[in-house]
């Protein structure tokens, strides 16, 4: 029975961009190759014991051969696969949203997370997401405002911060 | 059997005092629970205090209110933000999920909430019946026979995704290597941990499934706001349809079943039961395909299950005084505060707590689901915020809440990580699930099998000739080699073209009409 | 929006460094929950409790029971914090680097001190001298225990049964993992151990009689003891337990094996006299409390209020012992 749900077909074109082509998916499992491998040479390192009395590194050394074993298939195999997107100029955005989040917690030990909170939403709301100045504002000091209430004021969760 | 101190214990629970303790657990478990970071475990302990000044039932109904409220509390976060709060609603955010998206997020709550009541109450059922026999099935269950359901777990978690198998299996590989970081229990040997403290007791379950499903789909969507307007989903219902209902039927009592018997296992059964339930109900579907993308199945089978196995985890408590996870570690804590010691004697020596405990259930089950009704209507409406609005605050609920699980910026800082890696495999055509729900099951296969191995000493055929774990094993062979089977069961009726085999036709075939 | 792309960030860059700036100079500091240090007779703020373990274990429930009672004597909150990792090492280094005013204190175990140091690295070991003891606070015992059907009443009912023991114990490094391997190689008895994650798990082991025996906390076994479905073969302490008094340590039996767990009040070294002494007070007050000698029965806790220089004695004497024993019979608890 074909799915007639127009929403549905909808969502799944909508979502998956063009497809990426073979380079990322050779890395990609390349990286896999790489975290297999270099798993398996920590795990030898901590000693195999024997099959019947396993040592520390017989468990990790079994899955990091397997994954191994697997992504040289998919090195392989994989090249023709359509199921990676590209990375386009969009990723900027992503790799900005990324630095505010590791901002945020560098800064929360140091200066408390009221600060770093509002900053991260307002950012969120002016620049990765378009708002208009006035309700950046706004919403990033009402939620900021909603969980100091929330987790200090109501769960008494240990937070740094300021206040 | 005697009925009279069940009866008392409907007595008791049905005090006025007691319904609020109850009705106010519930609510607290469910803001708790949608609250990602902060679990019910913490908040037990928060409240653990108050638990002083009021008598010991009503204090356990409070407390094993908080419990389940907060089982249903995390479906409501997986289902609308993809943030599952513990282990075992990690398999509802795929079809929950990808219902959201299509704007039916009222119909995945609707019926997670009407399969946690049923499944909730089948087990209480369950409890009151048949407590001490199953407790001794739990005692049967050894090192051997959990290797075995880890193995099986495993097994299942490469039959549940849609996309490509080899990099679904690649992915739980991934899991099961990064489970094993940490000191080693067995040789106390540093596993990986770089010699970082932070690393020593290994990753937390928490910073795991936050980054990889939640932050990683707004870093994801933060790119795809950009290529197009993304408008808001839909908000098509609020609950589920008749027809929803009819398809999610067999999967709720399936999943019952299943969520009652793995949730007396203690350590894993809530998360077992939830992949078990899923698989299962994917295998006998006609269209499996539709699995992933938003079945409503997919999300009935888990949900029932995984409440069904919170509700039965309270029998190793009760009867034989083991906790089955951290949050009966503290309710059997808040016991002892009362001066009653859980174990075998609890249900001769303290029957009004035994009871009153296993009815104030009913009642906290029949609450839950009254509340989630215009609850479902309010939280939907979530959905109708802006992404742009939505996503700030939810990462920042995401990283603030991963800051409660330890109090430590470090786990911050893996969220971060994991949600950078679970972009990239979106990005790159990896799933995530696999990957958690291997992480969890990990620890589980490794050490029950380093266990089996010293108990054997050393000889590894014990895993074959004890009854249970053999039978598990036997079960393994099957799901792996079922694909072999089925093709060559369809391939003999050669004739009949694509006859549908094996699977006899239960239920009539679906329809599924244009709205 | 290719022009906006760099105005955003340096803007950010700006605010972010101006308000870090001025949050520092204005406050100079960031609160957590320990919020005294102000003016005013010790304490003025919150007291923390950290606890190196997660909510529901032992130390856990003490620290929580102690700081209940020491903030009604003391007149301010005593919130508690729960930072598990590395047995409690990761806690106890955060402690050992906390300021040094009362404000930051904890509950730590003596095995972090005794025991752990004989399964890791030098360097990583805590070290006791980090710290400044405030009082001792009580004894968790450990007891050797087997299943009804096991037909095991003693440790000698073991050695004369000639076969295999498999022995549970609560993970690698414990106490109950070092009580059951001096009690097995002083007796001669040939055993493996298996190591599980914790009291919970070795008890269900033992009650699906997975395992011959498993050595566990007190308060774990004792319910299932009173029920008739453990056994209990020997304490570990110098003198019987009042929880169990039918109970022959090992001592009696003719092992020289004395393991136990005890708990301490420790501050950051270097901590005034007077908050020390403010501490003490409180701690003894609430000592003598009917509801916190309630808590230590329930959980079988035997009290071990005795003066810092008590409990550091104990330790060395302890430290010293595990380890010319594990020497003596060539054990290594590393697996």
């Amino acid at each position: 029975m074909p799915i007639t749900d127009p929403l549905e077909e909808e969502v799944a074109e909508e979502t998956r961009p063009p497809h990426a082509g073979p380079v990322p998916q050779v890395v990609a499992a390349l990286v896999a190759l790489a975290v297999g491998v270099a798993g398996a040479i920590g795990s030898f390192g901590l000693g195999l014991g024997e099959l019947t009395h396993p040592g520390p590194g017989l468990w990790p050394f079994a899955i990091s051969i397997v994954i191994a074993v697997l992504s040289l298939t998919l090195v392989v195999t994989g090249r023709g696969l359509q199921d990676a997107e590209r990375f386009s100029k969009a990723t900027l955005l992503t790799a900005a949203g990324l630095v505010t989040l590791i901002l945020l917690a560098a800064l929360l030990p140091l200066i408390g997370f009221e600060i770093p909170s509002l900053l991260l939403v307002c950012v969120w709301l002016r620049w990765l997401g378009k708002e208009s100045w006035r309700s950046s504002i706004v919403i990033s000091i009402v939620t900021v405002a909603a969980f100091y209430l929330l987790f200090v004021l109501l769960l008494q969760v240990p937070l740094p911060r300021l206040i | 059997m005697d009925i009279s101190p069940i009866l008392d214990g409907f007595g008791i629970v049905l005090e006025p005092s007691n319904l609020i303790y109850c009705l106010i657990g519930v609510i607290v478990g469910m803001l708790i629970g949608v609250l990602p970071g902060l679990g019910p475990g913490a908040t037990i302990a928060i409240l653990l205090p108050i638990t002083y000044g009021i008598g010991p039932v009503s204090a356990i109904i409070m407390l094993a209110g908080i419990f389940y409220g907060a089982q249903y509390g995390g479906t409501i976060t997986s289902v609308l933000l993809r943030l599952p709060g513990e282990a075992s609603s990690v398999v509802t955010v795929f079809d929950g999920f990808a219902l959201a998206r299509k704007g039916k997020a009222g119909t995945a709550l609707g019926i997670a909430a009407i399969g946690s009541f049923i499944g909730g109450t089948v087990s209480i059922l369950g409890l009151t019946l048949l407590a001490p026999i199953v407790a001794g099935f739990a005692l049967d269950f050894g090192p051997p026979e959990y290797a075995a359901l880890g193995v099986l777990g495993v097994l299942l978690i490469s039959s549940i995704g849609n996309g490509n198998k080899l990099k679904a299996i690649i992915a739980a590989a991934v899991g099961l290597l990064i489970a094993t970081v940490g000191r080693d229990t067995f040789t106390g040997a540093e596993r990986f941990t770089f010699g970082s403290l932070n690393l020593a007791e290994g990753i937390d379950f928490i910073p795991i499934a936050m980054g990889l499903f939640g932050l990683s789909e707004i870093l994801y969507n933060l790119e795809e706001r950009h290529n197009q307007v993304h408008a808001p989903a839909k908000v098509g219902n609020v609950w589920p349809s008749r027809k929803d209902l009819g398809q999610a039927k067999g999967a709720i009592g399936r999943g019952s079943l299943i969520g009652f018997l793995l949730g007396v296992l203690p350590g894993g059964g809530a998360t077992l039961s939830s992949l078990a339930a899923y698989a299962f109900e994917k295998r006998r579907a006609k269209q499996p395909e539709r699995f992933g993308k938003g079945a409503v199945e997919g999300v009935a089978a888990p949900e029932t299950a995984n409440n069904a196995a919170a509700t039965s985890s309270f029998i190793p408590l009760l009867t034989l005084g083991i906790p089955a996870n951290a949050t009966m570690a503290l309710i059997f804590g808040a016991l002892l505060i009362q001066g009653i010691q859980p174990g075998p004697q609890l249900v001769t020596e303290h029957p009004d707590v035994f009871w009153g405990v296993i009815n104030s259930m009913y009642i906290g089950n029949i609450l839950l689901l009254i509340m989630s009704i215009p609850m479902v209507g309010v939280f939907v409406k979530i959905l109708r915020v802006r992404p742009a609005i939505l996503a700030p605050i939810t990462v920042l609920i995401t990283l603030l809440g991963a800051y409660t699980v330890r109090n430590q910026v470090y786990d911050i800082f893996l969220v971060i990580g994991f949600g950078l890696l679970g972009y990239l495999m979106k990005k790159l055509g990896f799933e995530p699930g696999p990957l958690v729900l291997a992480f969890v099951l990990g620890p589980m296969i490794e050490n029950s099998s380093r266990q089996s191995l010293l108990i054997f000493g050393g000889d590894p055929t014990g895993f074959f000739t004890r009854p249970i774990s053999g039978t598990v094993l036997a079960l393994v062979l099957v799901v792996a080699l079922w694909p072999l089977i089925s093709k060559a069961v369809r391939r003999k009726p050669a004739p009949v073209p694509a006859g549908p085999p094996a699977d006899p036709p239960v239920e009539p075939p679906v329809e599924e009409k244009t709205p | 929006m290719p022009t906006s792309r760099t105005t955003p960030r340096r803007v950010l860059m700006g605010v972010v460094g101006a308000a870090a700036a001025l949050a520092l100079t204005a406050c100079g500091g960031v609160k957590t929950t320990s919020s005294g240090g102000g003016e005013g007779k010790y304490p003025t703020g919150n007291i923390e409790f950290s606890v190196g373990a997660s909510a529901g274990g032992s130390t856990d429930l003490i620290t929580r029971a102690l700081a209940q009672g020491m903030s009604k004597e003391l007149g301010v909150s005593t919130p508690v914090l729960n930072k598990p990792g590395a047995n409690g090492a990761l806690n106890a280094k955060e402690l050992q680097s906390a300021k040094a005013d009362g404000y930051k204190i904890a509950v730590q175990n003596a095995s972090l001190f005794t025991i752990t140091p004989l399964t890791v690295s030098p360097e990583e070991a805590t070290k006791i001298d980090s710290f400044d003891v405030i009082t001792g606070i009580s004894r968790d015992d450990y007891v050797m225990a087997t299943n009804s059907q096991s037909g095991f009443t003693s440790i000698g009912d073991m050695k004369k049964s000639g076969k295999t023991i498999r022995y549970g114990t609560t993970g690698v490094g414990t106490g109950a993992q070092l009580a059951s391997a001096l009690t097995f190689k002083s007796a001669g008895i040939d055993a493996t151990a298996v190591p599980f994650d914790g009291g919970a798990p070795a008890l269900t082991a033992l009650l699906g009689n997975q395992v011959d025996v498993s050595t566990m906390q007190i308060g774990e076994a004792i319910e299932n003891i009173k029920a008739g479905k453990l056994v209990p073969l020997a304490v570990f302490s110098d003198k019987r337990i009042d929880y169990l008094p039918d109970v022959k340590t090992a001592k009696e039996q003719g092992f020289d094996v004395l393991v136990t767990q005890y708990r301490f009040l420790t501050a950051p070294k270097g901590t005034p006299e007077d908050v020390k002494a403010r501490l003490l007070d409180a701690a003894k007050k609430t000592f003598a409390t009917d509801e916190y000698k309630k808590f230590n029965e329930q959980n079988s806790l035997t009290p071990m209020e005795v003066s810092p220089q008590e409990v550091l004695t104990a330790l060395q004497q302890d430290t010293a012992k595990y380890k010319k024993q594990l020497d003596e019979f060539g054990i290594s608890l590393a697996g």
